[in-house]
This record gives structure tokens, C-alpha cells and sequence, in this order.
């Protein structure tokens, strides 16, 4: 059976410390726009902790959750592009072709999350921090709409050394840059399909919950749902 | 009712051709100066990416897809004019159907510019075209952005055909009443037309089927353009409503445009003899019946958003009635409905100057209504932490080239009208109802050779 | 210039050119020899229907649906021509709808190109060698003649046109007087 490649992230085990946001614009070579655009909104964030406050002071309460591209199985971005820059991959990612996009927009109008980004501007890495971007992630150059892609370079390298290895991919092996650099492991990667697989068994789990799943945009991130000590659901 | 000779009418009708006043070439230096920033403005964008226009993270679509839509809803004026009228024969609309039909075919070259415009790669907008590329990929029907490309395609060279095929004996005029360069152009473009009956009555027959074929064109363009809106889950877009919506929104700003050109060529053109307060009139009540038309529409969204109290559609609906956007909408509301009712409904008020009054509201109030529909949906979106981290606001760039457009249309306005007449001479002498053709006894001397006899008139 | 042997009259108006068209009917011109020239359809008036018949609705019909069969291969030519199927959105490959809509585009776009086309070809143009032609058409007269008719009728046709109402009787061709 083909795979199908989902994210379990575990909100009880989440402590917001943005790990990941920074492992993942690491690995994927995500420029910053500088303070100026970013107020203006225009902040590059493939995954993102969303927070909420609720109650006012002294009882606030935080609520926080990783966000990236949901990788939705009835994926309302992809339909729409004209060029088919946003489709479906045989192995369940939703792929952004960088080569083919003209930059209309559609998708990230489209998209329910606005998981996606677009490079507004050229994007530039002052000297001498353009040795750190990596060789395996192609650089987004102006009008280019980009989006997290469960670092789908990870993916592939690990689907070619297990071929040449002649084995299975193992469960566990891929690792995308926001899983491996989660310090409380709250994020699992893996293929939905395989029913012995770690994220499988954890997206079974009766604390699991989709992202505005009601939408109908079938999402492969599944969150497990806070528990609070006194058993009272809390996400 | 005024009565005219023919050859006073074609005089009349051909002046504009013939002289040009010092008014003219000073709006015409303003506008390609206009047109020129508004190039300019462009170019810099190419350069230095969309960066430089006020879109943001969510707000992906604001002026430009705004002047798209207001553009490409303003070209249904010449459809509804043009063919409806001539299919219902009503004969007053003869002498206007040339300036709706032009109307059509510059608003919508203007409109299909902006696809172009608003791309964050506009250099590679050519892959919008089926073609066998190198790369094997073609582009993706299932988007209706390609459903825009084949529908306005089709409604430009249907409007560009509308337009062009009533001109051909208007070109044999102009070429006979012309000498030297200017002769042997309208030569070639009059297609050597002579008038022979078997070329009226193709000519007639081949309007007549654009006439039948256009409107259907009109209505699909508009109502694809609006599923550019309805075929994305966003909150305020997802509505079964949006394509009778917006094809009543294009003919009632059509007709606004209408109204306001009419006016300007009555005025400076001197043509009070052939645009008369009737014209205006019975445009005014069309224009007040899709005015009572787009008041209903936009009451059946609004109550069924309202309520529906959708908890995803609340935010966005609020921000137009009380919020951040509240200013713009009843601005809209004011100026679509509240101003262009009494003026219309009421005789007295509804007399040249008082339509263009309405029409001007019109075309403010649904250049916004194109603008509401969009930003303030994108603004707050589904999920509250990526609402708009500040509100949209248009850069230079962005309103020039706004302002770029509408010089564009008249400037494209004001050289058509020096080199074509403006109102079609033949569909006036044959059958406005407010002009009688005075078939006049004598004839002026003519270089042609005359028989020794007979040059007394016959009478008629 | 191809200008043919012809005599013609110029008539202010409709009338006097549909009496002058009875006139040379009566004398015996064949129709295909008339020439009748007029700045206007004049539909009302009999002297303008002259043609049979034309099929250009249905010709358009044809080019419409001969059209909306190309758009309804290119559409589907499109969704199907990859060598692995492009799944978006979890739609189906050959979508119904799409396809539709640009079938109904191209369709629409063949007939008015069709419409066109049957224009130019029926009615000869562009012809810019007209053999009959003057320029006081383009001043409201109807020009109303016989294309290379005999020596010996000429009398009478020109006779005729006169006493129709012509303001004016001219020649071309070998017709033509100094």
C-alpha cells in the first residue's frame, strides 16, 4: 500500500519553546524579511506556535499548538492552481513545485490555515550567513509561494539510502528538521498507513483531534488533546 | 423630433475625425502622462516584487484583483445595450450602441491586463496558455483561473467582432469623405465594403447571431469571474450567491459607465442633437431597476450571513457592518442605492445631469463593493491568529495604477473617438426614432462625369 | 482597378431607387446584371431583397459545436496528458465541471469566429477592387445600374433610370463620358 506520510503532535507534551520553528527554518532555508515587513505581515513561518490567551489577569490561560502545512487529503489549495504548482504527491504530501509557480496567490487564499507564504520580496542572507543554507532545499526566489513540505528532502534521502540498502524504510527513520529537534519528543512522524507504525498507533489515540476538520480538508497532523491532572479535557 | 439630411448627419457625425480642438490634445497629454506613471509604476514592481504594493499575509488579493473584477464587470455595457436592446428592437438605443460596445471592448482589454499585473511572476503568465511545453505539463482546467483565460479570451473576440463588424460601413463612409493617407487607411479597413444588399443583409444577419451569442458569453465571463471567489472555502466567498450576484453588479456599473461617457461625448463632441434627455432616460430606469436589483442581492447575503451566525463568518461580516471596513460599506450602500434611488425614481430629478450624478455613485460604490468583497475576507480568515496583523493599506504603486486604468479608458476612449465616429452613422438614418433622415432633392456637384442631360432632380 | 462597363443612376432616396429597380426588372435585366448601392439596409423596402436565403445561423451552429468538440478534447486532453495522474485536492482527474465550462467557452468562441468567417467569404470581402462603386453613396444617394449591358439598350436603360427619378445618370468603363 502506498504510503501516506502524517504528523502526531502531542499538546500535552508541548512546552512552546519554538525548537522546531527555528530547526525548520534551518533545514529549509527560510529567509527572514527583517522587522519592518514582518510587522506588515509578510513573516516566513512554515510552522508556527499559534497562541491564544484566554481570561484576563492573574487567570490567563495559554493555549499553544504547532502549526504547519496540514498536508489535507481533500487539499483546497491544490484544486485551484493554474498551474499545477500545488498537488498531491503519490505519497500523500501536498507539493509545492517552486519551478512552476507564477505567483498568482490563489492557493494561500484558498488554504484554511494560511499555512502558505509568499515571497514578496527577493530574499536575501546578509554574508556570512549564506553558508549556512543548506545544499538540499532549493532557494525561493521573488513571487514564489512556498509552504512546510514535512521536509520532503529528509524524506526522499532516506527512500533512496534504504533502496540502495535494499531494505524497508524503517518507522522512525525519516525525521523531518521540526520532529528531531523537539526536546520533549512531542512530535511523531510517519506513515499513517502502516498500522504498526508509532504515528499510526498515536493518531488512534482517543485524545486525537484534527484542525478544523470539520472543513472537510482531511488533514494528516493529528493533535492529541492536552490532559489536564484532573482529568477534565483541555486542549 | 430633429430632422436632418443625410448628408448632415454624416458632417456632424464625422467632425470629431476631421478637427481636433485644444481641450482634446491637453486631456490627451494628462492621460498618457497618467498612463505612463501608472507603466512606470508597474515596471517597478517587476523589479523589485509585490513586495512594494500593501499585500500581506492573509490579504493576498486587494487593488489589483479589485480593478480586475470592477474592470471586467464594467465591459457589460455594451453587451446588455448592444444586444439585448437589439434583440427587444427597441430602436432608441441606435445611436448608443457603438460608445457601449467601445466601452466593452477597452474596459475589458484593460481588465484581462490585471491577471498579468497582480502575478508574483508576471514573465511567465504565458503558461496560463495550453500549450505542448518542453516541460509536458499543461496548465490545470480544474483552476478557475483557466476558466477566466478561455472565458475572457472568448468574450474579447466576441465583443472585439461586436464591435468591429457594424464599423465596416462606417469606414467606407469616413474613406469617402476622405482624401489622400487617410483615404487609403479607411480603404483598407472599410474591407472594401460598397453597400450591396447581399452585404447589408449578411452583415445584418451575422449581428444578429453575435447578438444571440453574446449575451450568454457576458453572462458565463462574469459569473466565472465570480467563482474565482466562490470556489474557495473563505469565509463571505463560499456563497451559492456570487455569480447572479456579480453578473447584476457588471451591468449595473456597465450602465453607470455608460451614462457617464455618453455625457462627456454629449458635452464636448457637441452631439445634443443626437444623444437627447430620452437616451438618458431610459438608461436611468435601467440603471434604477439593477439598482433595486444589487439592493436585493446584497440584502439576501447579508441576511442569510447574518442569520446563519456562522461562527467562521461572523468576524468577517462584523467588520463590514460595525468594524474596520463599516466606513467603506456604507459609503458603498450610500452611493449604489441611497443616492441613485430618488435621483432615478423620481421624473423630475432623473435628467441628464442627475443620471450622471447617480452613475458616477455607481461606479465609486461598486469599485468599493468589488473591494469589500475581497480584503475584508481575507482579513479574518478561519483561524483568529492569522487574522491581518495590520489592516491593508494600498501603496503608491497600487493607486497609480488604479488611476493608470482609468486614464487608460479614456484615453483609448478619446482616440477612438477621433478616428471612428463615435455614434454609427448607418444604424442612426436607419431606424432612430428620434431622427428623421431628409432625403434631400439636389445633389452636390460631383467630379464624376455627368451626361449632358438630366442633372434636374427627380422628386421623391 | 478592375472597373467594369456599367451605367448607373444616383436617386436621393429609397423610393425613386425601388422604381428604378421596377424599371429595369421590366426592361429585362437579369438580377445578377443590377447593381443596386445603398448607404443603408433600407429593410423595408423591396429593392433590397434580392438574395435568397443565407444558412450562416446554421453554419455557426456547426462551427459552434465543431468547437465545443475541440474544447471538450483539449480540457480533457489536459487533466489526462501526464505520465503520472496530477491529483488535486482530491477531486476527481477528468472533472465534469471544468470541462464543461471551457467546452461551452471554446464553443462559443468557434461560432463567433464561424459567424465571422461566413461573413468575409459570402459577401467577397475584403474586395477593395469594386467594380461598381461611386462616392455619392457615402452621401445618402442609392446608386441603382446595369453592368455591362448591350450598345442598343442603352438608350432605353438610361431612359428609364431617368424618368425613375435619377439626379444624376453616369457611366464607367467604356461607358464613361468625358
Amino acid at each position: 500500500m502506498a504510503r501516506q506520510w502524517g504528523m502526531v503532535i502531542d499538546l500535552d507534551r508541548c512546552t512552546g519553546c519554538e525548537a522546531c520553528v527555528v530547526a525548520c527554518r534551518t533545514e529549509n532555508n527560510i529567509a527572514t524579511v527583517g522587522d519592518d515587513q514582518a510587522g506588515r505581515g509578510r513573516a516566513i513561518h512554515w510552522l508556527r506556535v499559534e497562541r491564544y490567551y484566554e481570561g484576563d489577569f492573574p487567570d490567563v490561560k495559554v493555549k499553544f499548538m504547532p502549526v504547519m502545512c496540514q498536508q489535507c487529503g481533500a487539499a483546497p489549495c491544490e484544486p485551484v492552481c493554474p498551474t499545477f504548482a500545488s498537488y498531491h504527491t503519490e505519497e500523500g504530501l501536498n507539493g509545492q513545485v517552486y519551478n512552476r509557480c507564477i505567483g498568482t496567490r490563489y492557493c494561500s487564499n484558498a488554504c484554511s490555515y494560511n499555512l502558505r507564504f509568499f515571497n514578496f520580496y527577493n530574499p536575501t542572507w546578509e554574508k556570512p550567513l549564506d553558508l549556512q543554507l543548506n545544499p538540499d532545499v532549493s532557494v525561493r526566489s521573488v513571487g514564489i509561494m512556498e509552504k512546510c513540505t514535512f521536509c520532503v528532502q529528509r524524506i526522499k534521502a532516506s527512500e533512496i539510502q534504504a533502496e540502495s540498502e535494499k531494505r524497508p524504510l524503517r518507522d522512525g527513520e525519516v525525521q523531518p528538521a521540526c520532529v528531531q529537534s523537539c526536546p520533549t519528543k512531542a512530535m511523531v512522524f510517519g506513515d499513517l498507513n502502516d498500522p504498526t507504525s508509532e504515528a499510526a498507533r498515536l493518531a488512534r489515540s482517543n485524545r486525537a483531534m484534527k484542525l478544523l476538520e470539520e472543513l472537510g480538508t482531511v488533514p494528516q497532523v493529528t493533535y492529541l488533546k492536552r490532559d489536564s491532572w484532573n482529568g477534565a479535557e483541555n486542549v | 423630433m430633429a430632422q436632418k439630411t443625410s448628408e448632415q448627419i454624416n458632417e456632424e457625425l464625422l467632425r470629431p475625425l476631421q478637427s481636433t480642438s485644444l481641450t482634446y490634445k491637453l486631456a490627451l497629454v494628462f492621460f498618457v502622462a497618467v498612463v505612463a506613471a501608472a507603466g512606470f509604476a508597474f515596471s517597478y514592481q517587476v523589479n523589485n516584487g509585490i513586495g512594494v504594493s500593501g499585500l500581506q499575509r492573509p490579504v493576498f488579493w486587494a487593488f489589483y484583483i479589485t480593478n480586475f473584477v470592477f474592470w471586467i464587470g464594467l465591459s457589460h455595457a455594451g453587451t446588455l445595450i448592444s444586444a439585448i436592446l437589439r434583440l427587444c428592437n427597441a430602436t432608441w438605443r441606435r445611436p448608443v450602441t457603438r460608445c457601449a460596445e467601445v466601452i466593452t471592448v477597452f474596459a475589458l482589454s484593460i481588465g484581462a491586463t490585471f491577471p498579468v499585473i497582480h502575478l508574483g511572476r508576471p514573465w511567465l503568465a504565458f503558461w496560463l496558455f495550453p500549450y505542448p511545453s518542453e516541460r509536458g505539463i499543461w496548465p490545470n482546467v480544474r483552476s478557475p483561473l483557466l476558466w477566466d483565460f478561455f472565458a475572457i479570451n472568448t468574450y474579447l473576440l466576441g465583443s472585439v467582432t461586436f464591435l468591429l463588424l457594424p464599423m465596416l460601413p462606417d469606414f467606407a463612409l469616413v474613406r469617402d469623405h476622405a482624401v489622400g493617407f487617410r483615404k487609403k487607411v479607411y480603404n483598407v479597413l472599410s474591407l472594401g465594403w460598397t453597400g450591396t444588399p447581399k452585404q447589408w443583409h449578411r452583415l445584418e444577419m451575422a449581428m444578429s447571431i453575435m447578438a444571440i451569442a453574446v449575451i450568454p458569453v457576458a453572462v458565463s465571463v462574469h459569473s466565472i469571474v465570480s467563482w474565482d471567489f466562490a470556489m474557495a472555502n473563505v469565509p463571505g466567498w463560499h456563497s451559492t450567491i456570487f455569480a447572479p450576484y456579480f453578473v447584476c453588479g457588471a451591468i449595473f456599473s456597465g450602465i453607470a459607465a455608460l451614462i457617464i461617457a455618453m455625457a462627456l461625448l454629449r458635452k464636448f463632441l457637441h452631439l445634443e442633437e443626437y444623444l437627447l434627455r430620452v437616451h438618458f432616460e431610459n438608461l436611468g430606469k435601467l440603471l434604477l431597476v439593477m439598482s433595486l436589483l444589487w439592493f436585493y442581492f446584497v440584502v439576501s447575503e447579508r441576511l442569510t450571513a447574518w442569520y446563519g451566525n456562522e461562527i467562521f463568518e461572523m468576524p468577517t461580516f462584523w467588520s463590514t457592518q460595525r468594524g474596520d471596513f463599516s466606513p467603506l460599506f456604507w459609503t458603498m450602500v450610500l452611493c449604489n442605492f441611497l443616492i441613485p434611488f430618488p435621483i432615478l425614481a423620481i421624473k423630475r430629478f432623473r435628467t441628464i445631469a442627475g443620471c450622471v450624478i447617480a452613475s458616477i455613485g455607481v461606479v465609486i460604490g461598486m469599485w468599493l463593493e468589488r473591494f469589500l468583497i475581497i480584503v475584508p475576507s481575507l482579513s479574518s480568515k478561519f483561524l483568529p491568529y492569522s487574522y491581518v496583523t495590520s489592516p491593508y493599506r494600498p501603496t503608491w504603486v497600487e493607486i497609480t495604477i488604479t488611476c493608470g486604468t482609468f486614464a487608460a479608458m479614456a484615453l483609448l476612449y478619446m482616440l477612438f473617438s477621433k478616428f471612428v465616429p463615435i455614434i454609427a452613422v448607418w444604424e442612426l438614418k436607419a431606424g432612430d426614432p428620434n431622427m428623421k433622415v431628409v432625403r434631400e432633392a439636389s445633389l452636390a456637384p460631383s467630379a464624376g462625369q455627368a451626361l449632358p442631360h438630366g442633372s434636374e432632380a427627380g422628386a421623391d | 482597378m478592375a472597373v467594369a462597363d456599367a451605367i448607373y443612376g444616383l436617386f436621393p432616396g429609397p423610393d425613386s431607387a425601388e422604381r428604378a429597380v421596377n424599371a429595369l426588372r421590366d426592361a429585362g435585366v437579369a438580377a445578377d446584371k443590377m447593381v443596386i448601392l445603398s448607404p443603408e439596409p433600407f429593410d423595408q423596402y423591396e429593392f433590397t431583397h434580392r438574395d435568397h436565403k443565407t444558412v450562416m445561423p446554421w453554419l455557426a451552429m456547426c462551427g459552434g459545436i465543431v468547437g465545443g468538440t475541440l474544447g471538450f478534447l483539449l480540457a480533457r486532453f489536459m487533466q489526462m496528458a501526464y505520465p503520472f495522474p496530477l491529483i488535486t485536492g482530491g477531486m476527481p482527474l477528468v472533472s465534469p465541471f471544468p470541462t464543461g465550462i471551457v467546452t461551452y467557452e471554446l464553443t462559443m468562441f468557434s461560432a463567433v469566429v464561424t459567424t465571422v468567417i461566413t461573413l468575409l467569404v459570402t459577401t467577397g470581402l475584403p474586395n477593395w477592387k469594386a467594380k461598381v462603386y461611386d462616392e455619392e453613396v457615402a452621401r445618402g444617394m442609392v446608386l441603382i445600374g446595369v453592368v455591362d449591358p448591350s450598345e442598343s439598350s442603352r438608350a432605353d436603360l438610361e431612359s428609364r433610370l431617368q424618368r425613375a427619378g435619377a439626379a444624376k445618370i453616369k457611366g464607367t468603363g467604356r461607358f464613361a463620358k468625358a
